[in-house]
């Protein structure tokens, strides 16, 4: 890409006509930042907002503002805009948007790709982008052609004037000359020539190809290779590092301290590798490093027999539930840590040259990187372009950006080009974590089934905090570090001491009709770091929920969708999903010796029901063999790409129902590689059968509303088998017997 | 010195004969399509051919593929001229992150040229050591069912 930024008149509301090359000087309508578009020109093409370009030969390429990890959002965002446009989306070249403003989440207010909203946050924004484009081709064409626009039409990239067809680049000179209208109508849903309609994912064949870019392939001229040795327990310092033994190791090129550990740097990825191996370093002692696994749940439990609990939500009145019932229940549950373990281990590539710097990576949030390699270098916004190149996996991983910071760090230190790379042992032992839970929930049921009280509490670390702590330096590049780290401060005190951090609680209460409901919160961190993983609090409150669901259907002696269906009359959305399960599970060929567990929950606006069929060997073997999932996502974008992410969610849900947990010895990570942090296999994978219900909304959550029903399914399952209740993740037969 | 044919070519490599034919295909060759998953040859991103055979190159030294044929997913088709797998894999969107792609298909053609009519179990059992975080298994194996099928 170039970066010089051009000196052009300002156009308002106006697009530019460009010379190959050259970085867009657009003035964007409402947006306050004036600053280029990092958008590199082709020749004469014409750019009338920071998401398109539109080339004479009607090349049209679509800058895409989510970024791409699996979930589809190349294609899903190409094809709303495109809707408009009138411009099939595999026909566009999709590209990763630079960092600008112009390209912020409408939901966040900046570059951030997470929370399932992509699609549902751009769903109106790009269609009107779209819209007013083709405005103002027509209205372009209508000059040019002489006809009035009212007489002209549009068809998959071209103007239509009778039986003539007209590429959209014949006409951008002249609509570069006119103003881009505003507030066009869109069309009605039942106009829809591509949104609803499925079609091959615009990343498929680079993907099959082996051609796509991911962070990894970024191959800078001259550039080395940094491997970081961290401590084994998360946070500790060195306190002597043996540096000479591997300064003589073949192939190494320097040895420097950084914030996070100690930097190998090296001629090869090999090279450091070996020299990180043989790198003697003594850490200092941190009270992280007395935790145990057994101290972290036990300390869990007893939060919840503690006084530092505080409400997260109260709705009427939860004694007199309680006497109303004729049956009281109550059960705890627990959820280890878990790491992400995206197949592609984080990395970045950042060159810096004099004012100047350029980072390869990819990340969920473009921006935020922007901001930290400011924060190290020093060097002004504008002269850092962050090239952000497809994600191998997100999860939530590759939102807390600590690989950022270190890679300029260790470029500032050595002065050459540096290509940085986890190793999976990295990402498994000194990652970020989705945080251990211990839950209670108490409930009581009328005779009618009908729950008329509910307290879930739940004990462990908070994640926004923390992500905050690690976000707010991207955010504020220019802030200094004191105040930085009292506001991150400060917001950890408000989360443990004063307000419930949303992300520790959410799905505790929100799927049934509760009249009377009590969620509480006791924060207990030991200093593992933790962030967002895929449906992040819902991971493991569902668990819980579903799983006390299930027990209470059975005390009431009903059939548990019968008591889901009873207790969601005023959750119309899940109601209908839950009615089409029955449906489904009517006529459903259940072989001998299997068992269905059935589990719901709302996340993300998306209401997902999963029936997961399971059978357990005599030796304790859980097996899942085929998983009914009926969701409501809204209007499903291309309905192909929504099953596709409910599929790839049972399959990583089953990964943490079976397998996933992070262990601690004193403070250290006891996993390191896939033999013990296993994933689902292809011979282990079940069938996914996806029924979609369309109560005709706006699309809703769509990649990680999948994940949070699939585990309290199983062990729903496994209960209809064995008559023993799992109340632990990862399921254990034995363990739990 | 290792020389060793990669894609059909003869190459030599010059460095530390036990670097991992991984690190050495990508960065003196300059292939990027095989990935680096976990180093311990337990995840299938790094699959390459060699001499006809799916192997984990991540813990392949460069020295045990002297003389050898290498092929890697770059050799196998390319966007212009894909292998039917690749063309299946697109027909059936089996794509998420895409990042095990490379190393699936690797390990599917290499189960297809030895057994072109191979069934659902044996797709399983070739195909097991190829991990895919994003969960698209059932797309994977309808993939390569529909080219077995295609010659059975």
């Amino acid at each position: 890409m170039t970066t010089q930024p051009l000196s052009r008149r300002q156009l308002l509301k106006r697009g530019a006509l460009l010379s190959g090359g050259l970085v867009v000087g657009v003035q964007l309508p409402g947006c306050s930042f004036s600053g280029p578009l990092p958008i590199e020109a082709a020749d004469e093409g014409f750019v009338p907002h920071a998401f398109l370009q539109i080339s004479p030969n009607n090349e049209i390429v679509f800058y895409c503002p989510s970024d791409e990890m699996g979930q589809g959002v190349r294609t899903g965002l190409a094809t709303l805009i495109g809707e408009e446009l009138d411009l099939h989306p595999t026909e566009m070249v999709v590209r990763s948007a630079g960092s600008h403003e112009a390209y912020a989440n409408p939901e966040f207010g900046i570059q951030l790709t997470g929370g399932s909203n992509a699609v549902r946050a751009f769903y109106t924004p790009l269609r009107q982008t779209g819209a007013d484009t083709r405005a103002l081709l027509l209205n372009a064409a209508a000059i040019d052609l002489g006809i009035p626009a009212q007489q002209l039409s549009t068809d998959n990239g071209h103007i239509v004037a009778g039986d003539q067809r007209y590429p959209y680049g014949e006409f951008i000179a002249t609509a570069a000359t006119l103003e881009l209208p505003e507030e066009t109508p869109l069309k009605p849903a039942n106009q829809f020539k591509y949104i609803g309609t499925e079609f091959t994912r615009v990343d498929a064949l680079e993907k099959s190809t082996g051609t796509a870019q991911f962070g990894i392939d970024a191959d800078i001229s001259g550039m080395v290779y940094a491997v970081v040795v961290r401590p084994p327990v998360a946070g500790a310092k060195p306190l002597k590092v043996e540096r000479e033994p591997v300064l003589a190791m073949a192939g190494i090129i320097a040895i420097t301290d950084i914030s996070s550990g100690i930097a190998v740097v090296a001629e090869r990825y090999w090279y450091a590798q070996q020299g990180a191996k043989a790198l003697q370093v003594e850490w200092e002692q941190i009270p992280l490093g007395n935790i145990d696994s057994a101290t972290v749940k036990a300390d869990l439990a007893a939060a919840l027999e503690g006084d530092d609990i505080i409400e997260a939500t109260s709705e009427g009145d939860i004694d007199a539930g309680l006497q109303a019932a004729t049956h009281q229940h109550s059960s705890d549950y627990y959820a280890p840590f878990l790491a992400h373990a995206p197949l592609e281990p984080v990395n970045a590539t950042l060159r810096i040259e004099g004012e100047r710097a350029e980072l390869w990576t990819g990340v969920q949030s473009i921006q935020a990187a922007q901001g930290l390699v400011e924060r190290v270098t020093g060097l002004a916004r504008g002269n850092i372009t962050v090239h952000n190149l497809y994600l191998g996996g997100g999860f939530g991983r590759r939102g807390t950006l600590t690989h950022i910071v270190e890679v300029a760090e260790i470029a500032m230190a050595v002065q050459k080009p540096v290509q940085l790379l986890w190793s999976r042992e990295h990402d498994i032992q000194n990652g970020l974590y989705r945080p251990a839970s211990y839950m209670r929930i108490s409930a009581g049921i009328d005779d009618t089934g009908r729950i008329t009280a509910w307290h879930a509490s739940r004990a462990g670390a908070n994640i926004t905090g923390e992500t905050m702590t690690n976000m707010l330096p991207a955010m504020f590049p220019r802030m200094p570090k004191s105040m930085l780290t009292g506001l991150a401060g400060s917001l950890d005190y408000v989360f443990s001491n004063w307000a419930v951090d949303p992300s520790s609680v959410e799905g505790l209460h929100e799927t049934y009709d509760l009249p009377n409901a009590l969620v509480t919160h006791a924060t207990v961190d030991h200093g593992l770091p933790t962030t967002f993983w895929r449906s992040v609090g819902h991971s493991y409150t569902a668990f819980a929920v579903e799983s006390m669901i299930d027990e209470l259907a059975e005390q009431a002696g009903m059939d548990p969708i019968a008591f889901r269906l009873k207790n969601t009359d005023g959750k119309p959305r899940m109601h209908r999903v839950l009615q089409r399960t029955e449906e489904l599970m009517a006529d459903y060929p259940l072989p001998e010796g299997h068992y269905l567990g059935v589990a719901c929950h709302s996340s993300f606006f998306t209401d997902v029901a999963q029936v997961a069929e399971v059978s357990v060997s005599d030796s304790g073997d859980i097996r899942v063999h085929r998983v009914t999932c009926v969701a409501d996502v809204g209007t499903a974008v291309n309905p192909d790409i929504v099953k596709a992410q409910l599929e790839g969610a049972v399959m990583f849900a089953l990964t943490a129902t079976l397998y996933g947990r992070i262990d601690l010895e004193q403070g250290a990570v006891v996993q390191s590689n896939f033999h013990d942090y296993p994933l689902l296999r292809m011979n282990e994978a079940p069938q996914v059968d996806v029924h979609l219900v369309d109560s005709g909304t706006e699309p809703t959550g769509i990649g990680e509303p999948g994940v949070p029903p699939l585990a309290p399914a199983v062990a729903n399952g496994v209960y209809r088998a064995l008559g023993k209740r799992l109340r632990t993740l990862p399921l254990r037969v034995t363990a739990n017997v | 010195m290792i020389e060793f044919t990669l894609n059909g070519q003869p190459v030599v490599f010059h460095d530390d004969p036990n670097i991992p034919l991984l690190w050495a295909v990508r960065d003196d060759f300059k292939l990027k399509g095989s990935k680096f998953g976990c180093g311990a040859g337990l995840c299938g991103a790094c699959t390459m051919h060699v001499d006809g055979k799916a192997v984990r190159t991540c813990v392949l030294p460069v020295a045990n593929v002297a003389g050898k044929s290498v092929t890697t997913i770059e050799g196998l088709g390319n966007p212009s001229d894909m292998h039917p797998l690749q063309q299946a894999w697109v027909d059936h969107n089996v794509p998420q992150c895409g990042y095990c792609q490379s190393g699936q298909i690797m390990s599917a053609a290499a189960l297809l040229a030895q057994n072109p009519a191979a069934t659902a179990d044996d797709v399983d059992n070739a195909m097991s050591g190829n991990l895919c975080r994003c969960g698209c298994y059932p797309r994977i194996k309808a993939a390569v069912l529909s080219v077995a099928e295609e010659s059975a």
